[in-house]
């Protein structure tokens, strides 16, 4: 019971984050989105092996997920410099 | 963690209803400071829960690493963007948001119906037996 109650959770997080990321017009709340969608992925992922390669990949992920947080916020900083507003229906950056 | 059995379920229950309502919080708060410390809050809660699964040091480097680097970066971004435009109310539906909820709840309700009727015992029998056997090999070995 214990182990579906986990799996329930992971997949209900999962779908947050699915639609967080889909429906979200300022683009943090979609970088925040993203962050727990990874982080789940490696939580049902440990979850489910029970050996040493699920905490290897965890740690992998973990430093993954940093460098791709750091380089996503210096985007959107960038971004926000560039035109005061960080709105993504205002994404027709291709469009001069 | 070896708990006794039902401070580990109700711990588990606990955790698990802290994760609903701070993913819940997540995505239908408009603040979006709200939202970044409401991801703190389920970060702090999958690391507790990597500390019932016996896996102590991807727990501790999940709170190192994720609520304390990646979480405070999130603020300090959220911080950067000029807050005065959060307070304008666009908080309407639209047809998206609807299709797109409708989507997750499929997915969620058909992964409820399908994880019930899978036999996890096998698969986590035959890992728990992989794992008996490279610990018979290290043995061997050493």
């Amino acid at each position: 019971m214990m182990f579906e109650h986990v799996l329930f959770l992971s997949v209900y997080l999962f779908s947050i984050g699915i639609y967080g990321l889909i429906t979200s017009r300022n683009m943090v709340r979609a970088l925040i989105c993203l962050e727990l969608i990874l982080n789940l992925v490696t939580f049902s992922d440990l979850f489910d092996s029970r050996q040493l390669k699920g905490d290897i990949f965890a740690i992998f992920v973990i430093a993954l997920a940093a460098a791709e947080a750091a380089i996503g916020l210096s985007i959107l900083s960038s971004i926000h410099r560039n035109r005061k507003s960080t709105c993504i229906n205002q994404s027709n950056f291709l469009n001069n | 963690m070896d708990l006794p059995g039902p401070i580990h379920e109700i711990l588990v229950l606990f955790l698990g209803f802290v994760l609903l309502l701070g993913g819940l919080g997540l995505v239908l708060l408009t603040n979006p400071i709200y939202s970044a410390f409401s991801l703190g809050l389920v970060l702090v809660c999958i690391s507790l829960f990597y500390f019932l699964l016996n896996s102590y040091f991807v727990a501790v480097a999940q709170l190192l690493i994720y609520v304390g680097a990646i979480n405070v970066l999130i603020i300090f971004a959220v911080m950067f963007v000029n807050g005065s435009e959060w307070s304008k109310d666009k908080n309407y539906w639209t047809i998206g948001d609807g299709f797109t909820s409708l989507v997750c709840i499929t997915i969620v309700f058909s992964r409820m119906t399908t994880i019930p009727d899978t036999s996890w015992y096998g698969i986590l029998w035959t890992t728990r037996s992989n794992q008996i056997v490279e610990q018979g090999l290290i043995n061997n070995v050493q």
